[in-house]
């Protein structure tokens, strides 16, 4: 929800610039607001559940990873209007949905799951099993 | 500065995240301080369209259950909430940003407006209304009578 205008460009090279060729053929570069989603985080017995408000977010559209225990989710937001609209009153702004979060080993990377219910991410974070008490075999001469 | 510290036991299972959480929340304190000085809930747009009026709200979460929109003497009434998730022990959150409970708002129609078309779908938690424009009128000639 913060107002950071990003530019997005999807040409954009890994360090940043431009294409040279994409430039001069859009004179307009593609601005995109990314807006960091409030979230819920609560405990239950068996781990967290993070739940993520990200209206305009379908399936197809939302990416949720994990990597180097860091847990990313990028929702992209199409536009809602058809082309041709002509906005007359403006409160909020359109823009996509990026936040990650780093995780320690208690969280069982393996067994995170998702689901997406009417534009609310709900991720469950599960602990890892406590380590069962193992019987070690002495043997005696 | 930190916003929030957590204050619950498994404290170190998102040690880092607490750090990056701080100052996300600097940035999402600002947007409820806009909730709270006079900006009201949900936010809206307005677009105008060759034939029709389309309005956009962003609820995610609510169920259609929860919506109740209303139309009389040129204004629209939205009325809808959601709870906080249910089942969830209110001790047991360790972070709280979503908004819950429940909003009401009225927006006053653009003149020339056909009412009984009105139109509304709610996916992914985005609330599009669509209000049609009744038909121009044509122009009525006034007889003008001299004397």
């Amino acid at each position: 929800m913060s107002n950071e205008l990003s530019r997005h460009n999807p040409d954009a090279q890994p360090d940043g610039t431009e294409p040279r060729a994409s430039r001069e053929a859009s004179a307009q570069p593609i601005e995109r607001y990314v807006f960091t989603p409030p979230i819920d985080i609560h405990e239950t017995d068996d781990g967290l559940i993070l739940r993520a408000d990200l209206p305009g977010v379908s399936l197809e559209t939302l990416e949720l990873q994990v990597q180097n225990n860091r847990l990313t989710l990028f929702g992209r937001v199409p536009q809602v209007a058809p082309e041709g609209a002509r906005l007359v009153h403006q409160e909020y702004h359109e823009g996509d949905y990026l936040r990650s979060f780093i995780l320690s080993d208690n969280v069982d990377h393996d067994r995170i799951s998702a689901k997406l219910t009417n534009g609310v991410l709900e991720v469950f974070l599960p602990h890892t099993p406590k380590a069962q008490p193992r019987k070690i075999q002495v043997s005696g001469s | 500065m930190a916003v929030f510290r957590w204050g619950h036991s498994w404290s170190d299972a998102f040690s880092d995240l607490e750090r990056e959480v701080d100052s996300i929340l600097q940035s999402v304190n600002q947007t409820f301080q806009g909730l709270r000085f006079g900006r009201q809930y949900p936010p809206i747009n307005l677009y105008d369209l060759d034939d029709h009026y389309l309005i956009t709200a962003e609820i995610a979460g609510v169920v259609t259950e929860d919506l109740d929109l209303a139309i009389a003497n040129g204004v629209l009434t939205v009325r809808g909430g959601r709870k906080l998730d249910e089942g969830a022990d209110e001790n047991r959150y360790r972070r709280q940003e979503r908004p819950h409970g429940t909003w009401q708002r009225s927006i006053s129609l653009p003149e020339r407006v056909t009412e009984d078309g009105l139109k509304a779908d709610l996916t992914n938690g985005i609330l599009r209304i669509v209000l049609p424009k009744a038909p121009a009128e044509t122009p009525r000639q006034i007889p003008v009578t001299g004397g």
